[in-house]
């Protein structure tokens, strides 16, 4: 698999600073006894304080698995992280031994995901679950953390939160679960929070008020945010900076304003004209065609190609830009844009430059 | 709900043009309407299915050997709804509204405590023996989990003709094998699946098993309960436009169960918005979208997020404040009035009737005013 370095993000970067986390070329594979399968094929991306970057695919995209590798929680065995780096502040967290991964992610990184039920421990009560953070990683006492968790619940807007800091997961809706989880993973103000589509299980009104809730967190903290989903409305309305993923790898990626208003890649094109809006009736969709591909066996060329409406094979291609046999690098379009496309200025309606 | 059936009349007329596909429609059409032709099934925009007042409660209980009732669930209280022949009714609401009670109780899998549901002009609740398995022929469903509703042992081409072995007047005997494959490609599965099993397809497809097993009695009605919310994106379209097509083929009426906004309005006529039992507004789809009147559709629809760069921040968000009330325990007058801004002393003592109040088309507040929350898109 070769690869173009793709290590120099082209998403805006604030004039201030450094990245905080840049994921250079990332392959993960998972190792089962049918086959390996390629989860996430040389992702990179980069991420600078208090950016929302949103990562927006299909179940199989490689999403979810991107991000787990950022957090060190896969499974392996099976995956297996065959490489790339993962930088944050400057180490790659992927040569450090385990324990020291463990330090710098504990108080720098943390995660939300889409299952708060599950994600809770029923036997304990949320405000130790919450206090928990203080106690292992700053070692503070019983009390205090039992303190600093009804803070915390105050602050992620759980109404009475002195009351209810005693009480079990099952004791509380779907919202709030999902606010206590979010309490948890601001506990020791991270630098960075990966949410891994925080807002699924939820109804319309309350995804709002998630949402809004982590907008503003995010505007207090200046924390970075990573938002995993499949909903186009939710990047739209939240994300700064979007990067489409299909077949474990990026196929485009900008700012959600050009990606959204013109996309260069056919599949955030097809995306796009396949999900009905609220805003309008529209007329007939018009869906993909086909099934997203099965991660064992992706298709050679460009991973798209068999779905594509745009693909050129054969002789109808140009030299080197046959869809099925050369594999499209993610490069740059125009300015501030990135599509894994062997037409992408075809498809944004621009001269090749 | 005098609503002329504008939206039945218009999909009367689309239905010559969008036929793809015309070999096989003309042996489907034949075959879903058993021998006659669509148009003698009745007037397009006739009321099918009338409900009136539905109510289930769901008793709770406490004690292990004497179960004493101590209250009930309040699951559905006094649904009014009418679908019309060739149209499709949205009902949308949140978790725990109790719309998936409503279609279960459509489909007779469920008793209604009180209320009646009236198909093609009899009570349902009265039928019994012939009249109520043609009723269950009639009304179909397609369910939401296409995992969990098909039976893993059992192959496709039995699971789609299981219908027949109840209702064996649908379909003689011998041409079972080719009617199942006939409607497997309708659906857009290649025919010689029949011998595969469930685990063989993706989600997509197992739906489209789903729909051609309800499309094998030869139903009017099909009661579609979060038929795509299982799917991811790009396939979700796909089953859309097929549930569409297959409207316009052969003159089936929806009753569209979703919690998706935006789903809901692109394939319905009509919607109602369900709140915790009951429906609060009603009207046609581009009614309650543009001009929503109750408060909680208001708030519902300022949720949604929209996908268009240019409109976003235009809409005033409206944020509902805590959680829903248990159905166990409804408040008082008005259900949503413990989480409405515009809530005074009335609200707690008189419930609102779905009426419309001068705002164009029914709705359960008695301030309900028409607001437009979801901007239009000009392009």
């Amino acid at each position: 698999m070769t690869r173009p370095d793709l290590s120099k993000a082209t998403a805006p970067v604030p004039a201030d600073g450094r990245p905080v986390l840049e994921v250079d070329d990332l392959h993960v594979e998972f190792r089962t006894r049918s086959g390996v399968v390629h989860a996430v094929n040389g992702v990179s991306y980069s991420l600078t304080q208090g950016e929302t970057l949103a990562i927006l695919g299909e179940s199989g995209s490689g999403k979810s698995v991107s991000a787990q590798a950022i957090m060190g929680i896969l499974d392996s065995p099976p995956a297996v992280i065959t490489g790339g780096g993962i930088w944050f502040e400057g180490t790659d967290l992927l040569t450090q031994p385990e324990e020291e991964q463990r330090k710098v992610r504990g108080p720098g990184i943390s995660m939300i995901f889409q299952d708060a039920l599950s994600s809770l421990n029923p036997v304990y009560s949320v405000g130790f679950q919450i206090g928990e953070m203080f106690r292992a990683h700053r070692g503070m006492s019983k009390k205090d953390a039992r303190k600093r968790a009804i803070e915390l619940m105050d602050r992620v807007r759980i109404p009475a939160a002195a009351r209810r800091v005693d009480d079990f997961p099952h004791q509380f809706s779907g919202g709030m679960r999902q606010r206590v989880m979010i309490a948890m993973a601001i506990a020791l103000d991270p630098r960075i929070l990966i949410a891994d589509e925080p807002t699924t299980a939820l109804d319309v009104t309350v995804q709002a008020q998630v949402m809004d809730l982590l907008k503003d967190l995010q505007a207090e903290t200046g924390m970075g945010l990573i938002l995993i989903t499949h909903d186009l409305g939710v990047v739209n309305e939240v994300a700064d900076n979007v990067a489409v993923m299909y077949a474990g790898e990026i196929v485009e990626r900008g700012t959600v304003d050009d990606v959204f208003t013109r996309p260069a890649h056919p599949y955030t094109d097809g995306l796009m004209s396949s999900v009905p809006q609220v805003e309008a009736k529209g007329g007939r969709l018009q869906p993909i065609v086909g099934q997203p591909p099965n991660l064992a066996r992706i298709p050679s060329g460009c991973p798209f190609h068999p779905r594509c409406s745009r693909r050129r094979l054969g002789a109808e291609a140009a030299p080197g830009r046959e869809c099925s046999t050369d594999v499209p690098p993610l490069r740059l379009v125009v300015p501030g844009r990135e599509a894994a496309c062997h037409y992408s200025e075809e498809v944004l309606g621009v001269r090749a430059q | 709900m005098s609503e002329p059936s504008e939206h039945g009349a218009t999909a009367a007329s689309s239905l010559p043009a969008a036929v793809p596909g015309d070999h096989v429609h003309s042996s489907l059409t034949k075959l879903t309407s058993g021998g006659a032709a669509t148009g003698s099934r009745g007037e397009m925009g006739e009321a099918l299915l009338e409900v009136r007042g539905l109510q289930k409660h769901f008793p709770l209980t406490q004690g292990i050997v004497f179960k004493r009732t101590v209250g009930h669930v309040r699951a559905v209280d006094g649904v009014d709804l009418t679908l019309r022949r060739g149209e499709t009714v949205g009902l949308v609401g949140e978790s725990g509204c109790g719309k998936s009670t409503v279609s279960k109780l459509i489909v007779a899998l469920e008793r209604p405590t009180a209320g009646s549901i009236f198909f093609k002009g009899k009570d349902v609740a009265r039928m019994g023996g012939r009249a109520l398995k043609e009723y269950r022929r009639e009304v179909q469903i397609i369910f939401q989990d296409p995992y969990a509703s098909l039976n893993p042992r059992m192959t496709v081409g039995d699971i789609v003709a299981e219908g027949w072995s109840v209702h064996s007047d649908v379909a003689p005997k011998k041409g079972r094998l080719k009617r199942t494959q006939e409607l497997l490609d309708r659906v857009g599965l290649n025919p010689d699946y029949v011998n595969r099993y469930p685990h063989q397809f993706s989600g997509g497809q197992r739906q489209r098993i789903g729909i051609a097993r309800a499309l094998a009695l030869q139903p009017e009605v099909i009661v579609c309960d979060e038929p795509v919310s299982a799917l991811d994106v790009s396939v979700q379209a796909q089953v859309v436009n097929l549930l569409e097509d297959l409207q316009d083929e052969l003159g089936l009426s929806y009753l569209f169960i979703a919690h998706d906004l935006s789903v809901v309005r692109h394939i319905s006529d009509r919607v109602a918005v369900m709140y915790l039992g009951s429906i609060v507004e009603e009207g046609t789809a581009e009614e309650v979208y543009s001009a929503p009147s109750h408060p909680y559709t208001q708030a519902l629809l300022s949720s949604v997020p929209l996908h268009e760069p240019h409109l976003r921040g235009q809409k005033d968000r409206i944020l509902l404040q805590g959680d829903v009330p248990s159905p166990a325990d409804p408040p008082s007058g008005c259900r949503f009035r413990t989480r409405c801004w515009k809530a005074q002393d009335v609200c707690a003592t008189d419930p609102p009737a779905l009426v419309d109040r001068g705002q164009g088309h029914p709705s359960a507040c008695h301030f309900a005013e028409a607001r437009t929350v979801v901007p239009v898109d000009a392009e």
